[in-house]
């Protein structure tokens, strides 16, 4: 049984899944990549899906099921350019680490604490990733400077 | 000539002891004293009772510090070794970098542990090494391996994977949440360190997904291999072809009771 607390910061982790899977399946359907390119891509919307859904079952009947428009609306128009692609869900990636950190801090049951850490550790797998398609530079795909977004 | 037969004889012997146990068993009742009548041969040697051992959020902490200790161990052996010639130049600034942050990580870790009243850890989890590390060393250095560098390498990546499960793993064991945080925030880095590697193993976008061997069937090394982070045993295969053409596979485990860094356990260096 989760307490409110916990629900409203899964709920919140759920709704940032939802975007972000919305986000990886807009940029696949444009079909402006290469078909390995969007196969990857495809892989890596299927672990979102994934997440949203494991987080589904935490929440049942509390769960969020719809995405973050405003959030959608911000990545969306920095993926209409292809050469950005890579660049901005390398951001959306981070993001989430960020956002799902944050939120550890205060979850109070730790195995869903270890649930969020295990997409956590994946998500980081998937930044580095996107980082190395776009860059040599080392750095760009182990450093992470974005800012948590947290449940209002 | 004795009139008792053989069988009597074990008989009569068989009685006598049971009786001497019942006397004995009744003589601790009774609350009899020894006093030393009976003869001691030798010296019983004195045991020494183990430490306590209660596996608190500073001991995880100092585990994960011993951790970072064997991946710096292990980025030295591996640039010591001046194998990253040719294509594998570049792994030499990777693996100075993977280093700097490893020994961040263990400045952070350690700092937490002595905020929770223990000692810092400055020195590699022995048990890591002795299992997992030097056989797999011995077996990379030796003179008839000839993939020396490759195999560095992918014993780099097994490492960043052990920290990265280690780090995920303990979140479920931390009393804290603060420090489950802090703890993913440090795993979350070595993950990524061992998906870049995994890439240099095993290159290619093709190869960043699960992908398994055509002739063994085994997973083949890559940068994102499950969609949630697996705490499952990690496979580490290097060495020198045997005839069959396969070679040793050595399976590495995060620190369990027995290999965690408990505040009565010292550097031995």
């Amino acid at each position: 049984m989760l307490s409110p607390s916990d629900t409203k910061l899964l709920a919140f982790a759920q709704t940032l899944e939802i975007t972000t899977r919305d986000i990886y399946a807009a940029v696949v359907s444009r079909k402006s990549l290469s078909d390995e390119e969007n196969e990857l891509l495809e892989q890596f919307h299927a672990h979102h899906v994934a997440y949203e859904q494991a987080l589904n079952g935490l929440l049942s009947k509390n769960a969020a099921n719809k995405r973050d428009d405003a959030i959608y609306a911000s990545f969306d128009a920095k993926l209409s350019e292809a050469q950005n692609i890579w660049i901005a869900l390398l951001e959306i990636e981070n993001t989430m680490i960020s956002s799902h950190t944050k939120a550890i801090e205060t979850i109070e049951s730790a195995k869903v604490a270890a649930l969020i850490a295990s997409i956590i550790t994946v998500e980081a797998r998937h930044a580095a990733i996107l980082a190395s398609q776009t860059t040599t530079n080392i750095s760009t795909a182990l450093d992470n400077n974005t800012s948590a977004l947290v449940a209002l | 000539m004795s009139n008792f037969t053989r069988r009597e004889l074990l008989r009569l012997s068989g009685v006598s002891l049971a009786s001497g146990l019942v006397l004995a068993a009744c003589g601790k009742q009774v609350g009899l004293v020894d006093d030393n009548a009976i003869t001691v041969l030798g010296q019983s040697s004195v045991t020494t009772p183990l430490a306590e051992a209660e596996v608190t959020d500073a001991v995880l902490l100092r585990t994960a510090a011993s951790l970072e200790y064997n991946a710096i161990e292990t980025y030295a052996t591996a640039l010591d070794l001046g194998v990253f010639t040719g294509d594998l130049r570049k792994v030499s600034e990777i693996a100075k970098r993977f280093s700097a942050d490893h020994s961040e990580h263990a400045d952070a870790v350690n700092s937490l542990a002595v905020k929770f009243g223990a000692k810092e850890f400055r020195c590699s989890n022995t048990r890591i090494s002795e299992s997992y590390i030097l056989p797999a060393l011995k077996l990379i250095t030796a003179d008839d391996n000839p993939n020396q560098a490759i195999d560095i390498v992918a014993l780099a990546h097994a490492v960043e994977n052990l920290a990265a499960q280690t780090y995920q793993g303990v979140v479920a064991m931390l009393t804290d949440p603060m420090l489950r945080a802090d703890a993913i925030r440090i795993g979350q880095q070595e993950a990524r360190h061992a998906a870049i590697l995994a890439q240099i193993l095993n290159p290619g976008r093709k190869n960043i997904g699960p992908t398994s061997d055509a002739k063994t069937g085994k997973p083949n090394i890559a940068a994102v291999p499950t969609e949630f982070g697996s705490l499952a045993n990690i496979q580490l295969v290097i060495g020198k072809p045997k005839p069959d053409g396969t070679r040793t596979t050595l399976l590495l485990e995060t620190p369990s009771l027995n290999s965690l860094v408990y505040d009565f356990v010292a550097c031995e260096a």
